[in-house]
């Protein structure tokens, strides 16, 4: 596992294939027993992950009208279709408007959030379960809440602005085109930003102590030590949660869905919106599996880039 | 001598403490706004609510959006009680299940060396990344092929799988920390592999399991997207998606609706605050020292 100048320098002999085919084979008859303690989750895994991941990209070639039954076989087709359509194209870059200012904020809050919560503080439990509170509460609750929030002739943030004399009539945050995605992205860097604070919490504990006092003893200051030490020993447990967070962002559906259904005029409609709408009102699941393909292959470029970083760092601790 | 020692020797005003005290201070105000706006709306009335300059403590204070959802003797009380039931169903069976699976699995992956381990784990992590809409259709469509759609026991299956990944590795960081002298200890003693992790490890690895075993309850009961499209009968519906009926039938009603969002939060904070010691220390020493 070690990359780095470690490498010995006489090279080992491989193994021929048959030779590893046979220990596979041996290793395999040996370890019978220890698959049944996974064998559960690997069914599940399959029944639900697997096949569904399969069956996805192949309906992906087929036609399925809505109004005949059955499927044809119409190989690109789809894919043709979906990427030769502008508005494919509008709801992509809707769809980065949405992730990439969503995932930045929540790391803006986040990470000072949980720089604020490592130190010796009074009422530090209570502080760091209030904060976590957005992330348990459902998606559900938190699109009504701040639908409520923002309604235009009775909610709490129009009333406060016209009382301040800030505006002089009420905002349209989620009926104008131009405020309904800031609107969404502060709802969801409110629901998201107690999760970036944990992790980072989490990596802060990995930090060693003595060598933050061994540097301040030798005359780091606090702001050297904060970026000399701690930001290299978070450097990959925030990567991890960067990528986890822009994912579950390009896939979100739950908070737009419920506060704007993708509207004023399309304005919020993102992939998992598209997607949703295209299989289960307009029935089109041919067209919706090619698209779900698509999101499909992106995704998993990323999470190329989180598997890495995860075993380099499994890596660097063994 | 200790950092907080050194600290106060250097800076005559902590400036570092009062930013940090600064940034709690926002954030918390931040996160507490709307859920305290969402508790002063449940305790108005339908008139009340509609006041401007919007009033943070009611000028009347009624509990009857509150009585109106739990009394069992009005049609209304009886639906969303039964969502609430559908819901603690739902997620209990799923949380049950999922850490029975995950736990054998987790222990596998920290003890065992069998082929294909390392192809194995990566895949479940991977998992990971695939939320909601990606298998919505495709999972709609097995569903709907052995006959599951507007059954309960399609959404237990498919939120088992939801939980699996984190609840796998968390408790194998876990296990990776309990030293296998314990279990050679056992078998020496003439237990079998399967008694040593039942009655040694296990026990050890509660607060891991405890902390799994919130995460996924937490994760079903929240869950919208496949309760949204797996069922249809409104005595099945969980609340996330029952919410969505209730209210829509009508004008809508924000002070219920703020009501019952409360009360549908309420079992999954309290359990989280009861229990976020667990979950913070199982997330330091499963995810990251594993």
């Amino acid at each position: 596992m070690i990359r780095s100048s470690g490498q010995p320098i006489t090279t080992p002999v491989r193994p021929t294939p048959q030779a590893r085919t046979q220990q596979f084979w041996t290793g395999l008859r040996k370890a019978g027993s220890d698959y049944l303690y996974i064998l559960p989750a690997l069914l599940v895994l399959l029944f639900v992950v697997g096949y569904p991941i399969g069956y996805t990209v192949a309906l992906s070639f087929y036609d399925t009208p809505p109004s005949l039954p059955g499927k044809y076989w119409t190989g690109l087709t789809n894919y043709r279709t979906i990427l030769s359509n502008p508005e494919f194209w509008h709801v992509t870059l809707n769809t980065l408007y949405w992730t990439i200012p969503s995932t930045v904020l929540a790391f803006i809050l986040g990470v000072p959030a949980a720089l604020a919560l490592n130190r010796r503080l009074p009422l530090q439990g209570f502080l760091r379960g209030l904060l976590l509170i957005p992330w348990v509460i459902s998606n559900v609750t938190t699109a009504y809440v701040w639908r409520w929030l923002y309604h235009s002739d009775f909610g709490l943030i129009n009333g406060f602005l016209l009382q301040l004399g800030i505006i002089d009539r009420p905002l349209q945050f989620l009926d104008s085109i131009r405020l309904v995605m800031p609107s969404l992205i502060v709802v969801n860097v409110w629901k998201d930003f107690p999760f970036v604070m944990v992790m980072t919490l989490a990596g802060l504990q990995t930090v060693p102590r003595e060598l933050l006092e061994a540097a301040a003893i030798d005359g780091a200051n606090a702001w050297q030590r904060f970026w000399r030490i701690t930001i290299p020993y978070l450097q990959n447990v925030l990567f991890v949660t960067f990528v986890l967070q822009l994912i579950s962002n390009l896939n979100h559906f739950t908070i737009p869905w419920l506060m704007t259904g993708g509207g004023p005029a399309r304005a919020s409609q993102i992939w998992s919106i598209d997607i949703y709408t295209m299989a289960f009102q307009s029935l089109q699941f041919g067209m919706a599996s090619a698209y779900s393909t698509l999101v499909f292959g992106i995704i998993l470029l990323l999470a190329y880039f989180y598997v890495r970083a995860l075993t380099t760092q499994e890596g660097v601790n063994r | 001598m200790t950092m907080q020692q050194l600290r106060r020797r250097r800076f005559s005003f902590p400036i570092d403490l009062l930013l940090s005290g600064l940034v709690l201070l926002v954030l918390g105000l931040f996160v507490l706004i709307p859920i305290a706006w969402m508790i002063s709306t449940s305790l108005k009335s339908q008139y009340g609510a509609m006041q401007q300059p919007p009033q943070w403590i009611p000028s009347v204070i009624t509990f009857e959006n509150y009585q109106k959802l739990l009394d069992p003797r009005n049609e209304a009380g009886q639906r969303f009680l039964r969502y609430l039931r559908n819901s603690l169903v739902v997620s209990g069976a799923t949380t049950v299940l999922g850490t029975a699976v995950a736990v054998p699995a987790a222990y596998a992956f920290s003890r065992f060396r069998f082929p294909g381990r390392r192809f194995l784990f990566i895949t479940i992590l991977v998992r990971n990344m695939f939320p909601a809409v990606v298998f919505l259709i495709p999972l709609f469509i097995v569903m709907r092929t052995v006959g599951l759609v507007d059954h309960q026991a399609s959404l237990v299956i498919t939120y088992m799988s939801f939980g699996l990944p984190l609840s796998i590795w968390l408790l194998k960081g876990f296990y990776d920390n309990i030293p296998a002298d314990l279990e050679e200890a056992a078998l020496v003693d003439g237990a079998t592999r399967f008694q040593a992790f039942r009655q040694v490890i296990m026990p050890l690895s509660t607060p891991g399991i405890v902390a799994a075993a919130i995460y996924v309850f937490i994760q079903a009961w929240n869950e919208y997207v496949y309760a949204l499209t797996f069922l249809n009968s409104d005595e099945l519906l969980t609340l996330p998606v029952g919410l969505q009926r209730y209210f829509s039938e009508f004008v809508t009603d924000w002070p219920g609706l703020m009501a019952s969002s409360f009360v549908m939060s309420i079992p999954v904070v309290v359990l989280f605050l009861v229990l976020q010691r667990f979950f913070v220390q199982a997330l330091t020493e499963g995810a990251l020292k594993s």
